[in-house]
């Protein structure tokens, strides 16, 4: 009686390093820009990762000459009280760079879960948590923020928290209507034939599918969370003096403008830039999810 | 369109309701003692009972929310902590100030998004600055918009002023608290135009990062609908480029741009506060910058729930006009 052979299928290509092949296939077809976009996201993020290494002075201690325009020694000049405005730039990008990250870590994942959580269970949970994030939706985001921080209390951590109470929602919306699609797609129904309980449904066959244009979102949203971060700190709302942090050294500076223009322009200037690199980068990002 | 509004406007109310008990659930938060804000910590405990009974705190939570909120839609907002005066008669007098920055820095965005949109989705010469300037639009703070604007315009060429609202130390002050309306009615045209002048450079400085976004999504509308099976038979049928672009294309694309500029109010209000503060214009920027100052809660409550309602009936009012625009939007 013959026995049926197993069936072992060739390796039809075999390379050396599989961390090389699936890098080299990540970047198959990436543009010159998005490569630049790329670039300028890694020099930023190294810079806030070592910021306070490459500051050339300590950001909270007095160095020079109050108001010195920017010279050799202190490469943007200093500000009214002679501390040197490249190193306490520098570590004002560190703290918004991250809390911006972190604040947008939050809503994907407490958003996204909850976004999950409702668009498969569906029904009164559902609608109810709809009404909640439309609710949400449909009043002005940056005043709610403002007033969250007003009300608990002025601090850094404070001011992240207010920005993630008014940005979650967002993220559930999507989440919830990407898993509300799916749920009606026939690879879900072969899986629930194929017996697959609802937790594994959730993660092995909903949640992937909600990942690519969550992450799209997120990589947009890193810019508008800088600028409402440091918006928030201009008013005052952030971590108290003498802390570096751009918004509120701008703010400090505006009565310079026209005697010392760098203590006010510098740190603005740079929360411009993080944006731009952060929205640039986040368009490079949504290309290459587009394109596969 | 006549059932719509009515029923547009019933939607509302439970919006509005999370926004009271929003800030209803955050003046309970928040670590200032409203009695002892309001009889001084030194006061004795029969005052500072008479004063909890009176501010109706000593009463149950929910009951608590529901005097706050008959309060809220009767108009009274509570005192202000800082003026002493109520929080409402506060609000007539700031808020005109903004509405105006807001109004003007709106058309400034609908002209100069919808000339970004038209002039790199119709690949005008030159139109390859706007694009650039549409990607960095959206990155640049509001803040260094002003401070380079005044650098630039007062500074250097000194051709725009750059604090308070006029320079015509009489100028009206009733009975709108719009100075451009007040103005008119005084007879005063000169006010009108100073106030106009005044308002150039803060409201284009507000307009910028909500016009590059017109612009964007304007010209992406564009390009789908010069496309689209209707131009092609429109420009068959042998007309002009011209005419398909206004007639048959404009008009198609104006519905995203809508509702966009209804999602960009909310960004434009929040801006508008810092806008106020480097400007100095005696709008509810200042006035809710000085609340933060002292933790005058009140008076940030009002603000917050004045510019909700107002936000939330704009909404309305701009999917209104989406959907006279295309009358295919449902509503």
């Amino acid at each position: 009686m013959a026995v049926a052979e197993y069936y072992v299928p060739a390796p039809l290509v075999r390379y050396r390093s599989r961390i090389g092949f699936s890098v080299r296939q990540y970047f198959h077809g990436t543009s010159v820009p998005s490569y630049i976009a790329f670039g300028a996201l890694a020099a930023v993020m190294l810079i806030a990762i070592f910021a306070r290494q490459i500051a050339p002075y300590d950001p909270l201690a007095a160095v020079g000459q109050p108001m010195t325009a920017p010279n050799a020694v202190n490469l943007l000049g200093t500000d009214t009280v002679g501390r040197d405005v490249l190193s306490r730039v520098l570590a004002g990008m560190q703290s918004s760079w991250f809390g911006a990250l972190a604040v947008c870590a939050f809503g994907v994942l407490f958003g996204g879960l909850v976004g999950l959580i409702a668009g498969a269970c569906g029904g009164w949970f559902d609608a109810v948590l709809m009404r909640v994030t439309d609710a949400f939706l449909s009043l002005p985001g940056p005043i709610l923020a403002l007033a969250v921080v007003a009300a608990i209390g002025r601090s850094y951590t404070h001011t992240l928290i207010g920005v993630a109470i008014v940005w979650w929602p967002l993220y559930t919306r999507i989440v919830r209507s990407e898993v509300r699609r799916l749920k009606a797609s026939p690879h879900l129904e072969a899986a629930k034939v194929g017996g697959a309980g609802w937790w594994r449904l959730m993660y092995r066959h909903l949640l992937p599918g909600a990942i690519p244009v969550t992450i799209v979102t997120a990589s947009l949203d890193i810019a508008a969370l800088v600028l409402m971060v440091a918006g928030l700190s201009f008013l005052g709302l952030g971590a108290p003096q003498p802390a570096p942090e751009l918004g509120s050294m701008s703010a400090q500076g505006v009565t310079y403008i026209f005697s010392a223009w760098w203590i006010p322009i510098v740190p603005a200037f740079a929360v411009a830039v993080i944006a731009i690199v952060a929205n640039f980068a986040g368009d490079a990002i949504r290309d290459r999810i587009r394109d596969r | 369109m006549l059932t719509v509004l009515p029923r547009r406007l019933l939607g509302a109310i439970p919006v509005l309701l999370v926004l009271v008990l929003a800030v209803f659930t955050l003046q309970k938060l928040a670590p200032v003692d409203p009695v002892a804000a309001l009889v001084g910590a030194k006061a004795s405990p029969e005052v500072y009972e008479a004063a909890r009974h009176k501010l109706g705190l000593d009463s149950s939570l929910p009951v608590q929310f529901w005097q706050y909120l008959t309060h809220a839609v009767r108009g009274d907002l509570g005192e202000s902590s800082v003026t002493r005066t109520p929080v409402l008669s506060d609000l007539t007098q700031f808020l005109p100030v903004t509405l105006e920055l807001l109004f003007v820095a709106l058309v400034f965005t609908v002209v100069i998004g919808f000339f970004m949109g038209l002039a790199t989705a119709q690949g005008w010469r030159g139109s390859g600055v706007l694009r650039v300037m549409m990607v960095s639009g959206a990155s640049v703070p509001v803040f260094l918009a002003c401070l380079l604007g005044m650098l630039v315009f007062y500074r250097w060429l000194n051709i725009l002023p750059v604090t308070d609202q006029t320079s015509y130390v009489d100028a009206p002050t009733g009975p709108t608290h719009f100075l451009l309306a007040d103005s008119l009615l005084a007879g005063r045209p000169e006010v009108f135009f100073d106030d106009l002048y005044h308002l150039v450079l803060p409201a284009f400085c507000l307009a910028l990062t909500p016009a590059a976004a017109v612009g964007r999504v304007l010209r992406s509308s564009l390009e789908a609908t010069q496309r689209a099976d209707h131009t092609r038979t429109a420009r068959a049928k042998g007309l002009g480029e011209k005419q398909i672009l206004i007639m048959h294309s404009l008009r198609n694309s104006v519905g995203p741009v809508f509702a966009l500029i209804g999602l960009q109010l909310a960004l434009m209000v929040g801006n508008c506060i810092l806008v106020e503060l480097i400007f100095a214009r005696p709008g509810i920027g200042l006035y809710i910058s000085r609340a933060i100052d002292k933790a005058d809660f009140n008076a940030i409550a009002g603000v917050t729930l004045a510019v909700g309602l107002l936000y939330v009936l704009t909404n309305i009012a701009v999917d209104l006009m989406q959907s006279i625009a295309d009358p295919r939007v449902a509503l």
